[in-house]
């Protein structure tokens, strides 16, 4: 852990991504206490109030208010809640299912490989947008449904990577040993494979992380995600670009926190896996 | 005569082979081409051959740890080839397996007390610490590293940790795969004495690999020498010194460093494999008791 921080500390992007992934997290889970106001309840006479920082702190709105008078800063606050959650359970969904059936594909190899990645082929041939678009029609905008359509464009990208690392693992003399004392395959992929998979698949999850904030993004800002009044980066960009010419921060700062999260992440992620690979670990 | 511990027949293991999808079947490579050997219980055998012999594979192949395309390996009695993973479980506690890189042979996110223990949770039976402790003692290692990962092992250390693993179940045979090649020639007579003191202990017979005849002369009473796939000499360890048939045979015996450098070294003979493949049609010949040549 201390190597961890010492590591990092001496990357300059490596740090700042760490630390936007923090604040991000740091907000999401302590925004009941900021004492923002409630981000579901405008006033009609504070419709489309600019930034103004006048005013003592909780009055007043330092990123304005959107067409129906709520507070911008309070729903981005708010909203990063919606993001995280959402985004945290579609990639851990994604990611264990992912993980499985690549460990699965990997090591029992033959015809459960070979359909295993057949439908990876074909996974891969849909656009996943179009995808998540026909699953969330048919079954509904429901933070579940949202959730396990975004797993279902993610699993497959744990499942490539990890099937590879699984093909020269399954090779190694400790497996072989274990199949030399009579272990299960069961056992050998959970106790010699999976703990020797968990950082790639971390490394993955990283990334994935970056691509589903953006994606659910993009189904909230087509009405497909979260529903209102909870707010929603996406579904504020929506709402808000009818206004751009007249109140620009309506569009700009619910983008700014996109933005800046999945910088975070992405910059994090790249960091995380140069420090997990050992020939750049070496190199150092 | 009594029948041997191991009896392997006419094995053959081939790779490659199969069509790939755009047409054309890849050549195939005999890895382990119709070898025959034994081994007694409580014996020592030496299985020698340069790198990419097929002395691995047949190893393997032996223990049933990838299936043989021919041939018949009968361990105490019993056909072994063929069997299902649940028919070769009771087989398995009695054969086991040490590898050549002891940096790949230990699971990297284990810890090695649960390393070692393993073969007997695997098979139900009583993998108390003090259990393992006295594993640990047996081969030579404190304990108290039972916690530890393997990453914080030296070499020498790691193949004993791999040992108490394989002597777990108390097998009676185990295939030594090149155990001393990857280690520190001053760490490397350790391991051999500790093979030779388990061996004195447990009755265990040994199907030991080398890709030279050095340290064969200490540890094994007979010697399989492997060229390309193929066995062309057997004999005991004395015959195989004193009388060396095969020309394979005499070039690894050439090579064999002096320990005495007042001694002056035998001139090398020189061994060109690439010109000396074993003939398909080439059969094994008794030239004396024990003594078998392969005839081109
Ligand atoms: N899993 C495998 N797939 C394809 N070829 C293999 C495999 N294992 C071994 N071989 C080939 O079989 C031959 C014998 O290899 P091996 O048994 O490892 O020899 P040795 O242990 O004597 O060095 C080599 O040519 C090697 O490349
Ligand atoms: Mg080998």
């Amino acid at each position: 852990m201390r190597q961890f921080f010492s590591e990092l500390s001496r990357s300059k992007a490596g740090l700042a991504g760490f630390i936007l992934l923090v604040l991000f997290v740091a907000l999401a889970v302590l925004a009941p206490w900021l004492g923002l106001e409630d981000p579901t309840r405008g006033s009609l006479r504070a419709r489309m109030t600019a930034p103004t920082w006048d005013g003592f702190w909780p009055g007043a709105h330092p990123l304005g208010t959107d067409e129906v008078g709520r507070d911008i800063l309070s729903r981005i606050v708010h909203g990063s809640r919606t993001t995280l959650a959402v985004a945290g359970a579609a990639v851990v969904a994604g990611g264990i299912v992912g993980t499985f059936l690549g460990i699965l594909a990997g090591y029992a190899g033959g015809l459960t490989d070979r359909i295993l990645m057949r439908l990876v082929d074909i996974q891969l041939a849909i656009p996943l947008m179009m995808l998540a678009l026909l699953v969330v029609a048919a079954l509904g905008p429901s933070i579940q449904n949202v959730i396990m359509v975004l797993a279902l464009t993610s699993w497959i990208r744990y499942a490539r990577i990890i099937r590879g690392q699984v093909l020269s693992l399954r090779e190694r003399e400790f497996v072989q040993s274990a199949r030399a004392i009579g272990a299960s395959g069961w056992r050998i992929m959970l106790r010699h494979i999976l703990p020797n998979v968990m950082t790639p698949a971390l490394v993955v999850a990283t990334l994935e992380l970056a691509r589903i904030i953006v994606m659910d993004a993009a189904l909230s800002f087509l009405g497909l995600g979260v529903q209102p009044p909870n707010p929603s980066w996406g579904r504020m960009l929506a709402d808000g670009r009818v206004y751009i010419s007249t109140a620009w921060w309506s569009v700009t700062f619910p983008g700014l926190a996109i933005m800046l999260t999945v910088l975070g992440v992405n910059l994090f992620g790249d960091w995380l896996r140069d420090y997990f690979d050992p020939k750049t670990r070496s190199a150092r | 005569m009594a029948e041997p511990l191991l009896e392997v027949r006419n094995l053959i293991r081939t790779y490659g082979g199969n069509r790939s999808l755009l047409g054309g079947a890849r050549p195939v490579l005999h890895a382990v081409n119709d070898i025959s050997f034994h081994v007694a219980a409580g014996e020592t055998l030496g299985l020698v051959g340069e790198s990419g012999s097929g002395k691995s594979t047949a190893g393997r192949v032996t223990l049933q740890l990838e299936p043989a395309d021919g041939g018949s390996v009968r361990f105490a009695g019993q056909e072994i080839t063929g069997l299902s993973p649940r028919q070769l479980k009771p087989v398995r506690r009695q054969m086991q397996m040490i590898f050549q890189d002891p940096y790949a042979a230990l699971n990297p996110r284990m810890r090695v007390g649960s390393f070692v223990a393993e073969p007997l949770v695997v098979h139900g039976e009583d993998a108390h610490k003090d259990r393992i402790a006295d594993l640990f003692r047996i081969v030579g290692l404190d304990p108290a590293f039972m916690t530890r990962y393997p990453h914080e092992f030296s070499g020498g250390q790691r193949q004993r940790i791999c040992i108490a693993r394989a002597i777990a179940l108390k097998p009676s045979f185990i295939v030594a795969d090149e155990p001393i090649t990857a280690l520190d020639v001053s760490i490397q007579a350790q391991i051999v004495n500790l093979f030779q003191d388990l061996q004195d202990q447990l009755g265990l017979a040994y199907l030991f690999i080398a890709h030279d005849l050095s340290m064969v002369r200490y540890l094994c009473q007979r010697v399989a020498v492997m060229l390309r796939g193929r066995i062309v000499e057997t004999a005991s360890v004395e015959q195989i010194f004193s009388n060396p048939q095969h020309p394979y045979t005499r070039s690894l015996l050439d090579a064999i460093p002096v320990p005495d450098p007042d001694r002056p070294r035998r001139k090398r003979l020189a061994f060109d494999v690439a010109s000396n493949i074993p003939p398909r049609e080439a059969v094994m010949a008794e030239i004396a008791p024990g003594h078998f040549v392969l005839q081109p």
